[in-house]
């Protein structure tokens, strides 16, 4: 019970929660979502506090440990939950996102329409979220992966003009192709080893491998599909266009979270399926290698070029997941501890950056990256923040991203596959210095607008200063502290994911 | 020429019976033609069910003049299915008709290229 | 002999008599008699499948006091039980989820030959199901047409005439060929029962005599059953007949009728010519390539399409390709996926027919994408069982369509030869598959502009037929969520029986997804019975 609580109790809570919206709103004409402007309703206060709940719920669980068995889809396939470190590490992430993501969202969605389907939408993903990480096995798995697909549509979706429906239209697509790329693998795996529950290290022996000759196709069709959903290349394309239209707390879990959610397949398939053993060596791990180098450098190439500031750091997403999953692709302890420290690191800043957009556009209206000149005089204490997230995923010690970004460089010398090996640490420090150049002029743009910046343009555009409510900021300064203290004490974190290092390899 | 083409001679009319009804049914544009077609398909198959029944020599499978040994007779079962097989036709040639009638009042024609043409011209009035 | 074994003919009766006896009786009685029919016969399937279960065997019942050779016989196991059971929940479903529908469309004066019609049907689908004479199948493949042929015309609108003639001559084609088929059969074997023919044909393969009328008896009754349950290059009816036809007709005849012949087709590959040279001979290769290429030519045609029922039977058309793809896999493993793809689209196509027809009916009965745009914020529950069904289609896990693909997935690693087209194909139909049933449940779910939704005027909701449609066009009322408004046009569209059979059929589909287990060896054991 301990393990199903925290994955039914947010969906039970967004299912009652889109009911209730569902009978007031045939009840009464206007919709409830545009009644209290800027007030915060009792409403806010339930969804806060079962945001709440199931962070609690979730690191319950985390510490608790153990599994249950659900029901069996045939003979073989079973639909379980089971708690385990590497798991236990994904979810509590994705609940403490959720809820100071959460708690922006309540000051977000009062300048927005149906603010109740989205609350319930949102409670809904998390509760499938930790489904995916506590899941036990391959089909289970799988089955709330598309499940977080459907109900994370509506999170896309959610304005409903023309442009926000093609965007979910395209995230549908592109996840269900990804999906069913990844639906080939499984049927493969399903057939050749029968039980799809995960042991660390993976199932698969030599012989067995050598036994199965499609195994290295099916085990490349799975990353090439789960990576979808990280945004990797050759199936980035989704989230440049989906995360713009999305409202911004929508943008800073499907950037800072969801896509971590791929990375949680792959992390299942390869480390706790088929195994690291196997793989090692093989083309697929080349090949692996090069689509995720060429996302780092492609992500932050286009990130550069990009004006609308919620789609460059969308691309920068493109960019960041793929460092993850370059660590993953490299096989040895040190780049999975680098991998994993990413996750934790950059699902931080990316949702600090993204909270800090959605707070630029709620005060301001700026959507574009050169109308944000001047902003350190509206907004000085959100734009710090900014700044050291900034600093945090360029990686500039003392801020987390050095750690991770450390760790990665250092795997891949080490990881003893020849040129690509060393074209690693290249690519990651080319792609750091693209990083800085498209985040650090906005702060500088900001704080220091220049000489012919004052005067007529204050008055036009009203510069006074204005700091987002409490509610939005918090979360915000939390964020950017949490990077800052990562960065100097990362001993713990690092500890524990080298422990799940040590399992698996 | 082949000593059997000549042993089986019902069989092979039947098969170019068949053949030759089966294209009307699935070729000919005339609705009235087309149901002919079904006819002559599913004649051809009687013919061929007979055919195969007949015993050279023996008498109808009716018992008679109180003969019970059964080399006295043809085999019986063919002409039984023949027999159910034509009440079968009976009913869908019957069925095709009647839809055939409905048709021609509807649209005047036994065409089915043309039927097909005014109901789409019926349609777009109705838009 | 348990009293039982006498349930298959009791239920084939039974069904033929409610249909005789209906005859005499008025549209609303006839009503009665059909729906307490399908239940009884239901039921008794049920017991035929407990039966057969329990003693873990199938048996012959003999017609007459004819043995063997001369008489005709029934024959049930466990697969024809469950076969049955399927077939009569998904009947009883659809026709109490198009109850007001079925009022609707057909003429108050000929009701009662509507339910007929459905009576026919059923015996003929039972008949179909337990016979084991070959030309009981042919008497009851006619009948079974001309019942689905009366369905078809009930509307009497222009298109369902031409669409029930085409279907006729179609049929009649279908039916030339399985005639002509087993009349060599007769020629070559001298029997009609499929047991002894069974071992004719065994005793035929042995000789060596006799190879290319085998050949062309399996050719001929492949294309036969084929033509009528609208494998691809003869599917050119199924769109027409599908899309017009009253809601409950098209249920019925998408997911029992075409099934029923398959069915009758997989029987006849175990029980008269044998798994072994069915797989040998190169029909079933055909039946494969077929089967893909409608896969394909299904999915695609339906991408083209604008009008949701006809992207339904379109849709409809790729899935009976997967079933002889299933078939044509020439394994037991395909086979199970094929009888288990029979019972899933069975009860996922008549889910989105009975559905589907929720959603017109608040969107003033059209059925375009535009004007169901935003309907499944109208009809909620309709909604949801279209959502349901689609995500079944798609392969949604934990609904019957991913056990399916599963299935079918799994058996393709069975047969090198066929693997990897298989996997394409399924890859393939599975991505178009997805995007154009969630292309249009984007639609159903996305309010129209400025979040107004299309009402229907009052006029339209009332009285159902062509000219409210044309007087409804265009009515629009801006107010968002109209309140009362949409409610009881949803009440309107969905008379309780309708939200019985929705509900119901969601729980189907959910029962097929997550407790295959049971079916998939039951099936399993059916086929060993079949042996």
């Amino acid at each position: 019970m301990r393990v199903l609580l925290p994955v039914l109790w947010p969906i039970a809570a967004g299912a009652a929660l889109l009911a209730y919206t569902g009978i007031c709103n045939s009840k009464k004409k206007a919709s409830p979502g545009t009644a209290g402007h800027g007030r915060i309703t009792a409403l806010d206060l339930i969804y806060i506090a079962a945001l709440a709940l199931e962070t609690v719920l979730v690191i319950a669980a985390a510490a608790g440990g153990g599994s249950v068995r659900l029901l069996s889809l045939t003979d073989t396939l079973t639909l379980g939950l089971r708690v385990d470190s590497a798991g236990s590490l994904f979810a509590v992430l994705t609940s403490v996102m959720w809820l100071l993501t959460g708690i922006h969202s309540v000051a977000y969605m009062k300048h927005e329409e149906w603010a109740e389907r989205f609350y319930g939408f949102y409670l809904i993903v998390v509760g499938v979220l930790v489904g995916i990480d506590y899941a036990a096995d391959l089909v289970t798995l799988y089955v709330f992966y598309e499940m977080m697909t459907l109900t994370s549509l509506p999170l896309v979706l959610h304005e409903l003009t023309k442009e926000a429906v093609q965007a979910g239209l395209k995230y549908l697509f592109y996840s269900v192709g990804g999906a069913f790329l990844a639906l080939f693998g499984i049927f493969y795996l399903a057939n050749v080893c029968g039980d799809l529950s995960f042991t660390a290290g993976g199932r698969f022996t030599a012989e067995m491998a050598a036994g199965a000759p499609l195994l290295l196709t099916a085990v490349f069709c799975m990353i090439v599909g789960f990576g979808t959903k990280a945004g990797m290349f050759p199936l980035h394309g989704w989230l440049p266009i989906a995360h713009p239209v999305a409202p911004a707390p929508a943008s800073a879990v499907l950037s800072g979270v969801i896509t971590k959610a791929g990375v949680m397949a792959l992390v299942r398939i390869v480390y706790f399926l088929v195994g690291p053993d196997v793989l090692r060596g093989t083309w697929v791990q080349s090949a692996w290698m090069v689509l995720a180098l060429m996302t780092v450098f492609m992500g932050s190439m286009l990130a550069y070029r990009e004006n609308v500031f919620k789609k460059r750091l969308a691309y920068s997403t493109v960019s960041q997941a793929s460092y993850v999953l370059f660590g993953l692709s490299l096989m040895n302890p040190v780049g999975f501890t680098g991998a994993l420290t990413h996750v934790v690191f950059h699902s931080a800043i990316k949702t600090c950056l993204f909270l800090f957009a959605g707070a630029v556009i709620v005060v301001t209206g700026w959507k574009k990256v050169d109308q944000l000149r001047g902003l350190g005089r509206v907004m000085p204490l959100a734009l710090a923040c900014y700044t050291m997230a900034s600093l945090a995923l360029i990686g500039i010690p003392p801020f987390s991203g050095f750690v991770s970004k450390w760790y990665l460089a250092t795997g891949s010398l080490a990881s003893g596959t020849g040129a690509l090996g060393f074209a690693g640490p290249v690519v990651l420090l080319i792609s750091a210095l693209l990083t800085a150049g498209y985040l650090l002029p906005i702060m500088i743009q900001g704080y220091f607008p220049g000489q012919d910046f004052d005067g007529k343009e204050i008055g036009e555009r009203g510069l006074t200063k204005k700091e987002p409510s409490l509610l939005m900021l918090v979360p915000i300064v939390v964020l950017a502290a949490a990077t800052l203290l990562l960065g100097c004490f990362p001993g713990p974190l690092v500890a524990f994911v080298e422990k799940i290092a040590a399992a698996v390899m | 020429m082949s000593p059997t083409l000549m042993l089986n001679l019902e069989e092979e009319v039947s098969m170019v019976l068949f053949g030759v009804g089966f294209t009307m049914l699935l070729l000919h544009r005339n609705l009235i033609k087309k149901i002919m077609g079904m006819n002559i398909m599913d004649t051809a198959i009687y013919l061929f069910l007979a055919a195969k029944g007949y015993i050279e020599g023996r008498g109808v499978p009716i018992l008679t003049d109180g003969v019970q040994d059964a080399s006295a007779y043809i085999n019986p079962v063919p002409s039984g299915l023949v027999l159910t097989g034509i009440v079968v036709s009976v009913s869908t040639t019957a069925l095709m008709l009647a839809l055939t009638i409905r048709l021609y009042e509807r649209y005047h024609s036994l065409d089915l290229d043309q039927i097909l043409i005014s109901m789409k011209m019926e349609e777009e009035e109705q838009l | 002999m348990s009293f039982v074994q006498n349930f298959p003919f009791f239920s084939i009766i039974i069904a033929m008599f409610s249909g005789i006896v209906s005859s005499v009786l008025s549209g609303k009685k006839a009503r009665a008699v059909s729906i307490a029919a399908i239940t009884v016969t239901t039921v008794l399937s049920a017991f035929v499948l407990a039966f057969c279960l329990r003693t873990g065997q199938s048996y012959t019942y003999m017609m007459g006091h004819f043995p063997a050779p001369w008489g005709n016989e029934i024959r049930a196991g466990v697969l024809e039980g469950l076969t049955a059971l399927l077939f009569g929940v998904v009947m009883f479903l659809s026709v109490v989820g198009g109850l007001r529908y079925t009022e609707e469309d057909v003429e108050p004066s000929k009701q009662n030959l509507f339910y007929i019609m459905i009576d026919l049907m059923l015996s003929s689908l039972l008949a179909l199901i337990y016979t084991n004479d070959l030309f009981t199948a042919y008497v009851f493949v006619e009948i079974n047409t001309i019942a689905g042929c009366g369905l078809i015309m009930m509307s009497q609108t222009g298109r369902s005439l031409t669409a029930a003639i085409r279907y006729m001559v179609m049929s009649s084609l279908g039916s030339g060929l399985f005639l002509i088929g087993l009349s060599l059969l007769y020629d070559v074997s001298g029997q009609l029962l499929m047991s002894p023919a069974k071992e004719a044909v065994a005793r035929i393969v042995v000789d060596g005599s006799y190879q290319i009328p085998l050949l062309v008896i399996v050719a001929v009754v492949s294309v036969g059953l084929a033509i009528k349950s609208g494998l691809f290059p003869f599917h050119y009816w199924i769109p027409d007949t599908y899309g017009y036809a009253t809601p409950t007709a098209s249920a019925v005849l998408s997911g029992l009728v075409s099934k029923g012949y398959i069915f009758l087709l997989i029987k006849f590959f175990y029980r008269v010519i044998g798994t072994e040279n069915a797989a040998h001979s190169h029909i079933i290769n055909a039946l494969f390539f077929f089967g893909v290429a409608g896969m394909m030519f299904g999915s695609l045609r339906a991408i083209m399409q604008t009008d949701t029922r006809k992207m339904i039977a379109y849709s409809s058309v790729a899935q009976i390709g997967y079933i002889y793809m299933g078939i044509g896999l020439g394994t037991q493993a395909g086979m199970i996926a094929a009888i288990f793809h029979i019972f899933s689209h069975g009860a996922t196509k008549a889910l989105l027919f009975i559905s589907s027809v929720g959603l017109y009916k608040v969107s003033g009965d059209r059925t375009d994408f535009l004007a169901l745009r935003g309907s499944a914020y109208r009809n909620r529950l309709a909604g949801a069982g279209f959502l349901v069904g689609a995500l079944s289609m798609v392969g949604f896990p934990m609904l019957a369509g991913f056990i399916s693909k599963l299935l079918f997935a799994t058996s393709a690693f069975a047969s090198p030869h066929k693997m990897l087209i298989t996997l394409i194909a399924l890859a393939v139909s599975t991505v178009l598959n997805a995007i154009y049933f969630l292309r249009l449940m984007i639609g159903l779910y996305r309010p129209t502009k400025s979040g107004s939704f299309v009402e229907p005027a009052p006029a339209e909701r009332t009285g159902g037929g062509e000219e409210a449609d044309r007087k409804g066009r265009g009515a629009k009322q801006a107010e968002k969520g109209a309140g009362p408004g949409s409610g009881s046009a949803a009440a309107a569209a969905n008379p309780w029986t309708m939200r019985i059979a929705i509900v119901c059929f969601i729980i189907l589909n959910l029962i097929l997804g997550l407790f295959s287990q049971p079916i998939v060896s039951a099936i399993t054991d059916g086929l060993a019975m079949f042996g």
